[in-house]
């Protein structure tokens, strides 16, 4: 068998099957992902870290387990990681100069959950600095490269993720998703990526960006791959307090059993002038494609939602404030050599060590909460969260899921958006709303714009309903027909 | 111009749990550098806090044991600054909801108002190096869980602080909530102090002394701080809003930083930890387990006929009021038990620095040793010499007075001839008694003692004395 053909397609149950009927070892198909993924990387620079040791180390185990008859869904799989999760003994960087030489002793817990299931980790991926951004433009390594258009931007915060999916450097990938880190990139890079309900996955061992946000998600070719990897590392941690203590249910179990009976909601909010032309064609080819499913289509009012980037921004960024005020250069990380007092060296390693995005945030979040502007900013913003809240909770009265664009366009070229962050702010709007409402969305593909550039679409559901989304997510995908990048 | 003082306390007492308040590290006082430190409590990238309801449970005895009022609902929020004693740059603590509210504390002359208690964590310790010139951060204490109390402006003096950081520590003792050890730093206090015209109602401007570990630095401070501000409104000039330091050694405070200076927190909800939601159940369940507080007992002892001063000093030292108890319990005679311990025990326990938690003396001898010398077994000088002993070497007190031939002899024949011996060798004495000198019959009293030596029971001297002089 030709394992660098398989690997450009494969997907997870795929490569198990090989595994499991020994058609080929985990040494053998993580060799060929690590072969390919050693020169992508060049071209797409996905990862910040390929640990070629530790993943082939990894997959002699795994090949053990397998030999043992004790292989579970991951075991043998080569995966990459985000490079702002906690990895024991490689670096996590969270592709800062800050954390540039930043080796964690220690695993999050969504990375001990991969690794006690056998699955190989091959490296960790490029990202936003401290996962603040849409285009994984803004990291200290240099800019990710899209799989389908190596000028434009794979989207972001985890657009080393996507793209090493995409780009057929591993089968699959762990990101974090704040206002839409997950779900974007995947969404430009033409495959599909589940952000999980908030609680729904420990955040022990995720560097915190914005804390009431923040929520490991995967990524992968199809929402089966998806739902295979939450359904690994989700569950109750008692390491995480705001980690959901119910047990978590198989959100695989409902795949097969279609749209029938489903009622999708169509915010009309999200197709008005901001959304490019081409993704609002390829969203109502998406819609009468569920129509003809069996689902029913309802259209629904957010009148608040023209708020809801405001809120996120002002939110995120005082708990992204707080959460980067331990990086002074006292304990670990960055430490700049001017500067005597202790006053000196906090101001002088925060300057070289977060790039402008960072600094934005960290300012704008102060401000936010800054005496005497509290009020207008932080808590107002509050009061907006728990509006939007109360008006999906409306919503999902009647319905099952709410489906919207993942994204107002297609990939951009690199660069084209670094002088104007609020544009890019503003192309949040698709996806904020599951963050703010701790919401479960998974975004997949759904067309392809006259470049030839993938357009996603995404499906919000109830809190723990990530089964629905799965099955409603893997409906569309047998109707629909997925391009490879060609890289 | 007269000046009325006028103080608020905050008061920072750290938790009896064995584990720190958002880790597992031990809580424990000291310990090499560093090594009570994990991922959390030094805030490594990643990690979050997880909380340790055994300090709810505490802040909610410290609430019971102050008179306030629980919060059903609390949550912890974060106070941000940059300090290299802060590893997250910012303290969880609870700012917009703490766990108690309201309270109070009866000084005697009047009573203090608390306006919170909240959870907090306590800080590192910073270790500077004169020599090397550089300093050091030993994370130990980081985490180690804290309740703040707060009062309101109800305190007008020196006296009064005192007597009110007095009565918190004791309280929290009691309720098992802090060992408010203040040399130890588990019990600190910050003075919040203003001074206005006798008369007036308008505060003046505050200043802060921060970080008072003594009662007496406590007193202090607000002395020199009261005359500090007196002396600058008599020169026509302004107090000036400040946090200052209070330095023992030269009793002067030094600013640390202005009102201008001052640090905005930014106090913001804490996303990582869920607000706390406590039951009346589980309030009422704690309140079950709330051991008797100081004022109770001291009303209890004065209704077992104590006076005001012994009940005083007994309830001030717990493990002694303890003790005493105990003792009680096994000979019931309280002002005579209180009197042994008070008069003799506490003077011996002082004079070598022995604690009540110390002793070697088991409650069940003393009650033995006090039922002995109010029956007559021994007399009352014995009685101290036995007690020495118990409280050098142990033992019981009957082995002691046995061996030290100081049981009293009830043989009157002994008495009789030493009796005689004694008048007949002091004839002048006795002309002197029969001619009406009471004085002189102590003289033949002490006579008769040293010849009779320890063990001579006095009631039969005297007996017998009295009989052979008037016959």
């Amino acid at each position: 068998m030709d394992l660098k053909e398989l690997i450009l397609t494969a997907t997870i149950p795929q490569l198990g099957r090989g595994l499991k009927n020994k058609i080929f070892s985990s040494v053998e198909l993580t060799s060929a992902y690590l072969e390919r993924a050693k020169i992508l990387n060049e071209q797409t620079n996905a990862f910040i870290t390929i640990d070629e040791e530790y993943a082939l180390k990894s997959a002699e185990k795994a090949d053990e387990l397998i030999k043992n008859g004790k292989a579970k869904p991951l075991t043998g799989i080569p995966l990459s990681v985000k490079d702002n999760i906690c990895t024991k003994d490689i670096k996590t960087t969270c592709a800062s100069k800050m954390l540039e030489d930043f080796t964690p002793f220690y695993d999050a817990t969504a990375v001990s959950r991969l690794k006690k299931q056998g699955a190989v980790i091959i490296g960790k991926t490029n990202m936003d600095e401290f996962a603040m951004g849409g285009s994984s433009g803004t990291s200290c390594f240099g800019a990710v490269k899209n799989p389908y258009d190596l000028t434009r931007v794979p989207g972001g915060s985890s657009g080393g993720s996507a793209t090493s999916v995409s780009a057929s450097m591993c089968t699959a990938s762990l990101g974090s998703d704040t206002g839409g880190s997950v779900r974007q990139p995947a969404s430009f890079c033409g495959i599909t990526g589940l952000k999980p309900t908030y609680g729904a996955v420990s955040r022990y061992g995720l560097i915190a960006f914005a804390s009431s946000f923040d929520q490991i998600g995967t990524i992968g070719k199809t929402a089966e791959d998806c739902g295979i990897l939450l359904n690994a590392i989700a569950g109750k941690d008692d390491l995480d307090s705001t980690c959901s203590t119910l047990p978590f249910k198989n959100c695989l179990k409902e795949i097969n059993k279609g749209v029938k009976g489903l009622k999708v909601a169509l915010p009309k909010e999200f197709f008005g002038d901001n959304i490019s032309g081409g993704v609002k064609s390829a969203l109502f080819k998406a819609t009468e494609t569920f129509k003809n499913m069996g689902a029913e289509i309802l259209e629904v009012s957010l009148p608040e939602l023209k708020y809801a980037v405001a809120a996120y921004y002002l939110i995120s960024s005082a708990e992204a404030a707080s959460n980067l005020s331990r990086y002074d250069g006292i304990k670990y990380g960055h430490r700049s050599e001017k500067g005597k007092t202790y006053e000196e060296i906090i101001k002088n390693s925060r300057r070289e060590g977060f790039g402008n995005e960072v600094k934005r945030r960290i300012m704008l979040g102060n401000y936010a909460l800054s005496s005497g502007y509290y009020e207008a900013y932080y808590n107002k913003a509050v009061k907006i969260r728990k509006k939007l809240k109360a008006q999906l909770d409306e919503i999902f009265k009647t319905c099952d899921l709410i489906l919207t664009p993942t994204a107002p366009t297609t990939a951009y070229k690199i660069g084209s958006m670094e002088k104007n962050p609020a544009h890019m702010y503003l192309a949040d709007i698709c996806t904020v709303l599951a963050n703010i409402a701790g919401l479960p969305a998974i975004s997949t593909p759904c067309g392809y714009d006259k470049k030839g550039l993938p357009i996603g679409m995404s499906l919000m559901g109830k809190a723990f309903s990530e089964a629905t989304l799965i099955r409603a997510a893997t409906a569309f995908e047998i109707q629909f027909e997925r391009r490879e990048a060609a890289l | 111009m007269n000046y009325q003082t006028v103080i608020g306390l905050e008061i920072h007492a750290e938790l009896l749990t064995n584990s720190k308040v958002f880790c597992s590290c031990s809580a424990e006082f000291g310990g090499e550098e560093n090594t009570r430190v994990c991922p959390r409590c030094s805030g490594m990238p990643g990690t979050l806090p997880l909380f340790n309801r055994g300090a709810a449970e505490l802040a909610v005895k410290a609430g019971l044991a102050l008179n306030c009022k629980i919060n059903n609902f609390s949550a912890f929020d974060r106070k941000n600054y940059f300090y290299p004693d802060l590893p997250k740059a910012y303290q969880i603590t609870q700012f917009f909801n703490p766990i108690c509210e309201g309270g109070y504390v009866d000084i005697g002359s009047k009573k203090i108002r608390i306006n919170r208690i909240h959870i907090e964590e306590d800080a590192g310790k910073l270790i500077h190096d004169e020599k090397r010139k550089i300093s050091l951060a030993d994370y130990n204490r980081c985490g180690v869980p804290l309740i703040e109390i707060v009062t309101e402006p109800d305190i007008r003096s020196a006296e009064e602080a005192k007597d009110f950081t007095a009565a918190v520590c004791l309280a929290l003792k009691y309720a098992g909530v802090c060992d408010a050890k203040m040399e130890q730093g588990s019990l600190r206090c910050d003075v919040n102090i203003s001074i206005m015209p006798e008369g007036s109602t308008v505060f003046g401007t505050r200043t802060e002394i921060k970080n008072l570990n003594s009662l007496r630095s406590i007193g202090r401070a607000i002395e020199y701080e009261y005359s500090r501000q007196k002396s600058l409104l008599e020169r026509g000039e302004r107090v000036i809003q400040q946090t200052l330091h209070w330095n023992d050694a030269t009793g002067v405070t030094t600013a640390l930083r202005s009102k201008e200076e001052a640090h905005d927190y930014r106090y913001f909800p804490e996303p990582d930890i869920p607000p706390m939601l406590i039951t009346d159940k589980e309030i009422e369940k704690i309140a079950k387990t709330m051991p008797e507080m100081p004022t109770e007992r001291k009303k209890r002892y004065l209704e077992m006929g104590l006076n005001d001063a012994d009940a005083s000093l007994l309830i001030a030292d717990k493990p002694l009021a303890d003790f005493y108890e105990e003792t009680v319990k096994h000979y019931n005679n309280p002002k005579s038990v209180a009197s042994m311990i008070i008069v003799e025990l506490l003077r011996r326990m002082n004079d070598s620095s022995v604690s009540a938690e110390e002793l070697k003396i088991p409650p069940c001898h003393l009650a033995q040793l006090c039922k002995m010398a109010d029956e007559g077994t021994v007399s009352r000088g014995a009685a101290k010499d036995i007690l020495k002993e118990m409280f050098d070497l142990g033992g019981t007190p009957m082995e002691i007075a046995e061996k030290g031939g100081m049981l009293m002899s009830n043989d009157t024949s002994a008495v009789e001839s030493a009796a005689d011996e004694i008048l007949a060798a002091n004839p002048k004495a006795v002309e002197e008694f029969k001619a009406g000198s009471a004085k002189v019959f102590g003289f033949l009293m002490g006579q008769m003692c040293r010849a009779l030596g320890k063990s001579a029971n006095p009631t039969i001297i005297k007996k017998v004395l009295e009989e052979k002089l008037n016959s």
